[in-house]
């Protein structure tokens, strides 16, 4: 059996049996076919060679397939899928600011920053960046509180008082008991005010006691006493004006009083010295 | 239980490309044993490995390069594994064999099988060997010459 190489013209005859030479390679063949019976026996052992083959596949392709090995692939399981949930489309993040976007974002960043540069220039002492970002409000305190439950219930007419003024007994023993200070309930008709009944409260978290009063004249104006024993102890008698709200305070060794009113009320200081030897 | 889609069941062109693949592996493998269980590798990774197959092209190209690759592994894990002379054992493997492919050299048979069986181009041919185009067509003719030689001693034999 030859072991040789095929030669450069097998080879060439070979690829033109194929269709795999170029038009130029082809014409050159055909007529050297034409002309040299050699290259027509080279030609004639490459068709031979290939009918050979054939017969031999055609053999191979015809035998029966084992069916063991049909059913292997039959039956051999699918690889898992890998599922989408179906999910709400993500809207595109994308941040492609125009030119005056742009601009407008330069120069309110170079205020900011100028802004700042002038506020450390101004003070240069140096205030620390607590004290910067310190609350400027003043911290809410007890009469605060007071005043807030004074507008709060003091401007419902109907549901004013928790009980209402035929009820002193009532009120007497549960704002007794809940605020921890004995008191009475004074009879204010010299200074025009009409008792309208109380309510519990609380003013910083503790329990504060509020008797309402009305005025007898027929005015809207509600006039409020208010006491309890947790409380700061403002010593002397205060007067206050806040959120047009005024206030007389008032302490004693077992609680703090405090007479609110519209600050409109320009009687309020008699009407809590009266009260005070009242209560 | 719900039938996958039979459209994309590669199992089903796999089961009809099974004499054809089988024919190729035969190529490949020293006897038809091996050639079968190379069939049955192909096809398990074929079908791991289908969700890469996009229907571009011939499957069978895809098949074959598979199936070459595989040989390629299949003999070297062989021959780290085995420590016989594979220079002895290889002919006796290949005398198990009785095609008359097993008389060709290494890879001739695959050049056949590939270009004139098959009727791949010869750059499909060679892509798929692995080898370059001006390698295929030698072996292509070579492998001509060989069995042109093989059908004269054959009918010298039988005159």
């Amino acid at each position: 059996m030859p072991t040789s190489q095929p030669s450069p013209l097998q080879q060439r005859l070979s690829a033109y049996a194929d269709g795999e030479i170029v038009d130029q390679e082809r014409h050159d063949l055909e007529a050297l076919l034409v002309n040299d019976p050699q290259a027509r026996t080279q030609q004639d052992q490459l068709k031979r060679g290939a009918d050979v083959g054939r017969r031999i596949f055609d053999d191979l392709l015809k035998e029966p397939v084992p069916l063991e090995l049909v059913r292997t692939i039959k039956n051999a399981p699918l690889p898992r899928r890998a599922v989408r949930l179906p999910q709400a489309p993500r809207p595109p993040l994308s941040f492609h600011p125009s030119g005056p976007q742009t601009l407008a974002a330069c120069l309110i960043f170079f205020a900011l920053g100028g802004g700042l540069g002038y506020m450390f220039a101004t003070n240069p002492a140096g205030q620390t960046l607590a004290s910067l970002s310190a609350p400027p409000a003043e911290k809410r305190d007890w009469l605060d509180d007071v005043i807030a439950d004074y507008r709060l219930f003091g401007r419902q007419p109907r549901h004013m008082a928790e009980i209402g003024p035929d009820g002193k007994a009532d009120i007497l023993e549960w704002l007794t008991t809940n605020t921890g200070i004995g008191f009475r309930i004074p009879d204010l008709a010299q200074s025009g005010l009409t008792f309208a009944g109380a309510r519990l409260v609380t003013a910083q978290g503790h329990p504060l006691g509020l008797l309402f009063y009305k005025r007898s004249d027929g005015d809207s104006d509600v006039v409020a006493i208010a006491f309890g024993s947790s409380s700061p102890d403002f010593g002397k008698p205060m007067e206050d004006i806040r959120s047009d709200t005024a206030v007389v305070s008032w302490s004693t060794a077992l609680a703090t009083y405090v007479v609110v009113g519209p600050s409109s009320a320009a009687d309020l200081d008699d009407i809590a010295a009266k009260a005070a030897g009242l209560l | 239980m719900s039938q996958p889609n039979a459209i994309t069941d590669i199992r089903r062109d796999l089961v009809a490309l099974l004499p054809r693949l089988r024919g190729f592996a035969l190529t490949l493998a020293a006897s038809a044993p091996e050639a079968d269980a190379l069939v049955r590798d192909v096809c398990a990774k074929a079908i791991q490995k289908s969700h890469h197959w996009k229907g571009e092209g011939r499957i069978e190209s895809w098949l074959f390069s598979m199936m070459r690759s595989t040989s390629v592994e299949t003999r070297k894990k062989r021959r780290a594994e085995t420590t016989v002379d594979v220079r002895k054992s290889a002919p006796s493997e290949h005398a198990l064999n009785a095609s008359p492919l097993s008389s060709l050299p290494d890879g001739l048979a695959s050049a056949f099988l590939l270009g004139d069986v098959e009727g791949f181009s010869y750059k499909e041919a060679a892509a798929i060997l692995g080898i370059s185009s001006d390698v295929f067509a030698k072996r292509l003719c070579a492998a001509r010459l060989r069995l042109a030689s093989l059908g004269m001693d054959t009918a010298e034999r039988r005159a």
